[in-house]
C-alpha cells in the first residue's frame, strides 16, 4: 500500500475512533466538573478545579467496595462452572457416543435462542419459593444456566477441530476418560476457554435485570447498583453521578485491557468454524 | 479407545449436573410460566382462576402493544442489520488494510464501549440527551444546527431511532470484531488470485471478500435478529417503552405488566409468545440465509 494512502486510513480512524470515544471522554471530564459546571455552554471543559469530592462520594456512597466484592465472587463462581460444564457437555456431545446425545445438544443449544427475559417471571416465583431470592446462588444459577449454552455451542465447534489422535496416544498409554478430559483435552481447548471466560465474564460483570429482579438485600447487590441506587440519593449532583460511572467501569476495562489479545484470538477461532 | 467413549458413568457425570441446572432455570420455567399463562394470576403465589386462553386471544387479537413491541423489535433489528452491519464489515476490511500496530490498537479502542455495564452506557446516554446540560444538543448549537435541538429520547417521533443509534454504538464493537476475525480466515491467495484478474479496490471486496464471508454474514444477521427481539435493558433504563409505546419492547412490556400493573397471568403469556416469537425468528432467519452461504 502507497504510504499517502496509509496516512489518510490512519487519520481517518483517529477521527472516527475519537468520534466513537467522545460520550466516555465526555463522562469522564463531566465527573470532575461541579454540578453547576454542567450548564456552561462548553462541550468539553478543563477541570481547572476537579472535584475529587464527587469520586469520595462515588466511592462511600456507592458503596464501590462492598458491591464490587459481590460482583467478583458472583462472577468468579459462575465462570469456574461454566468453563467446567461446558468443557464436559462439549466433549460428551462430540466424542462420548450415547443415545440421545442429539436430542440433548439441540435441547441446550435451544438456551442461546431462548431470551432469558422470558424465563424471569417464574424463575422469580420458583426462587422465591426456593429461598433461594436474596442469596449469592440465586444469581449464580441462573448466570450459569445461561452462559453454558453457548460455551458447549463455542467448545463442541472447537473440540471437532482437535484430532483424535490425541486421546488414541493417551488411551495406550493407559489414561481414563477423567484425565484424558481434564489433563489433555482441556489444555488443547485453552483459546476456547479463554472465550468463554471472557463473554461469561462481561455478561455476569454487567449483568443487571436479574439481580434487580431477584436480589432487594443491599449487603448482596452486584457494582451496577452503585449507578441505579446514587441516581436517587445524587439526583442533581450530575458531577458525583459520572464519578459512580467511571469509577464502576473501570474493573472491566482493566480486564479488558489485559485479555484484549485472548478475546480476538478466541472470537477468530469461534467466528471461523462457528 | 471405544471403551472409553462408552463410559457410562462419565456420560452421566459430564451430561447431567449441566443438564440439571438447564432443566431447573429454562425448562421448569417455561412450564410453570405456561400454567400461570392459563390463569388470572395477579402475583406469584396469589389465589387464581383458570381462564383457559382467555390472555392469549387478549393478546393476540385486542393488545396493539404487543403488536407494536413486535414492530419495534423487527425495525430495531432491520436498523441493525442494514445500518450497523455493513459499517462494521467497511471497517473491518478498512481495519485489515491499516495492518501493523496500528491495526491492534484500533481494534482495542473500538471495542471499549462493548465492556462497558449497560446501566453506565444507559445513564450517560440519558446525560449526553439531554435537553439541558447533554452535551448532544450542545454540539448542534456549536455546529450552527440549533434549530435541530431536541429532546431525543423525550419525543416518540425520534426515540426508536435514537435507541438504535445508542444500541449501534455500544454493540459496534462486537460486529467489526467477528467480521474482523471473518476476514483473517480468509487465505491470502484468494486476494492474489483475484488482483491478478484485475479486481481492485472497491470492486475487489464487494466481489471477493463479502462473499467469502456470508458464513459469517449468516451468523451475524441470525444475531441481529435475536438481538433486536430481545432488547430490554437499554429501553427498560431509559424510556421504559415511553413515550407513548414507541419504544416498546416485548421484555419490558411483560415486566411492566408483571411488576408494576400486578397482571403476573397476563405477563406470562406475553412470555410464553416472546419465546415461540424467537425460536420461530432463529429458524426462520437459519432457513432464509442457509441457502445462499458458501463454504470456504
Amino acid at each position: 500500500m502507497k504510504k499517502s494512502t496509509k496516512i489518510i486510513l490512519w487519520v481517518f480512524f483517529l477521527i472516527v475512533a475519537l468520534v466513537q470515544l467522545f460520550p466516555l471522554i465526555w463522562l469522564v471530564d463531566f465527573s470532575f466538573l461541579s454540578s453547576n459546571e454542567f450548564y456552561s455552554s462548553s462541550i468539553l471543559k478543563w477541570p481547572s478545579d476537579p472535584q475529587w469530592q464527587n469520586y469520595i462520594n462515588a466511592w462511600v456512597d456507592g458503596k464501590f467496595l462492598r458491591y464490587f466484592l459481590n460482583s467478583a465472587f458472583v462472577t468468579t463462581v459462575t465462570i469456574l462452572l461454566t468453563v467446567v460444564l461446558s468443557l464436559t457437555l462439549g466433549y460428551a456431545f462430540t466424542r462420548m457416543q450415547w443415545r440421545f446425545r442429539s436430542i440433548f445438544f439441540t435441547i441446550i443449544l435451544l438456551g442461546i435462542m431462548i431470551p432469558i427475559h422470558a424465563t424471569l417471571l417464574p424463575n422469580f416465583a420458583i426462587f422465591k419459593a426456593l429461598g433461594l431470592t436474596n442469596s449469592y446462588l440465586g444469581l449464580i444459577l441462573p448466570y450459569t444456566a445461561v452462559s453454558v449454552p453457548m460455551g458447549t455451542f463455542i467448545l463442541t465447534g472447537f473440540l471437532k477441530s482437535i484430532p483424535k489422535a490425541m486421546e488414541e496416544s493417551a488411551v495406550v498409554d493407559g489414561a481414563g476418560i477423567y484425565r484424558i478430559v481434564f489433563q489433555i483435552i482441556a489444555p488443547l481447548t485453552a483459546p476456547a476457554l479463554v472465550t468463554v471466560v471472557v463473554t461469561t465474564f462481561l455478561n455476569c460483570w454487567n449483568e443487571f435485570i436479574m439481580a434487580s429482579t431477584f436480589l432487594s438485600k443491599d449487603a448482596l447487590k452486584t457494582l451496577p447498583f452503585s449507578v441505579m441506587n446514587f441516581a436517587g440519593q445524587y439526583s442533581s449532583d450530575y458531577g458525583s453521578q459520572f464519578a459512580v460511572m467511571v469509577l464502576t467501569s473501570i474493573p472491566a476495562i482493566i480486564i479488558y485491557a489485559i485479555f484484549n489479545e485472548q478475546i480476538t484470538k478466541g472470537v477468530t477461532a469461534g467466528a471461523v468454524k462457528g | 479407545m471405544q471403551k472409553v467413549f462408552n463410559n457410562k458413568t462419565a456420560i452421566f457425570l459430564f451430561v447431567f449436573p449441566g443438564i440439571l441446572l438447564f432443566a431447573l432455570t429454562f425448562l421448569v420455567p417455561i412450564f410453570l410460566s405456561g400454567y400461570y399463562s392459563l390463569r388470572d394470576t395477579l402475583a406469584p403465589g396469589t389465589p387464581s382462576t383458570f381462564t383457559g386462553f382467555a390472555n392469549y386471544t387478549q393478546l393476540l387479537f385486542h393488545d396493539s402493544r404487543f403488536w407494536l413491541a413486535l414492530r419495534n423489535a423487527i425495525l430495531l433489528g432491520l436498523g441493525f442489520i442494514f445500518i450497523q452491519h455493513p459499517i462494521a464489515i467497511f471497517f473491518a476490511i478498512m481495519l485489515d488494510r491499516l495492518g501493523g500496530k496500528a491495526e491492534k490498537w484500533f481494534r482495542t479502542i473500538f471495542f471499549i464501549p462493548c465492556v462497558i455495564s449497560v446501566v453506565v452506557i444507559s445513564k450517560m446516554w440519558l446525560s449526553l440527551l439531554d435537553p439541558t446540560f447533554g452535551a448532544f444538543n450542545k454540539l448542534l448549537d456549536t455546529l450552527g444546527l440549533g434549530m435541530l435541538k431536541h429532546a431525543w429520547l423525550g419525543d416518540s417521533s425520534t426515540a426508536l431511532v435514537t435507541m438504535l443509534f445508542i444500541l449501534i454504538w455500544a454493540g459496534f464493537g462486537w460486529g467489526l470484531l467477528f467480521y474482523y476475525a471473518g476476514l483473517k480466515g480468509i487465505p491470502d491467495e484468494m486476494y492474489e488470485a483475484a488482483s491478478l484478474d484485475g479486481a481492485s479496490g472497491f470492486k475487489l471486496h464487494l466481489r471477493i471478500t463479502v462473499p467469502l464471508l456470508s458464513p459469517v454474514i449468516t451468523v451475524q444477521i441470525t444475531l441481529a435478529m435475536i438481538t433486536a427481539l430481545k432488547q430490554m435493558e437499554t429501553v427498560f433504563l431509559t424510556t421504559n417503552g415511553g413515550p407513548g409505546d414507541s419504544t416498546q419492547f416485548l421484555a419490558v412490556y411483560l415486566y411492566n405488566k408483571a411488576f408494576s400493573a400486578s397482571q403476573y397471568g397476563y405477563a406470562n403469556a406475553i412470555s410464553i409468545l416472546f419465546i415461540i416469537v424467537c425460536l420461530l425468528a432463529t429458524y426462520l432467519s437459519s432457513k432464509l440465509t442457509r441457502s445462499d452461504a458458501t463454504e470456504f
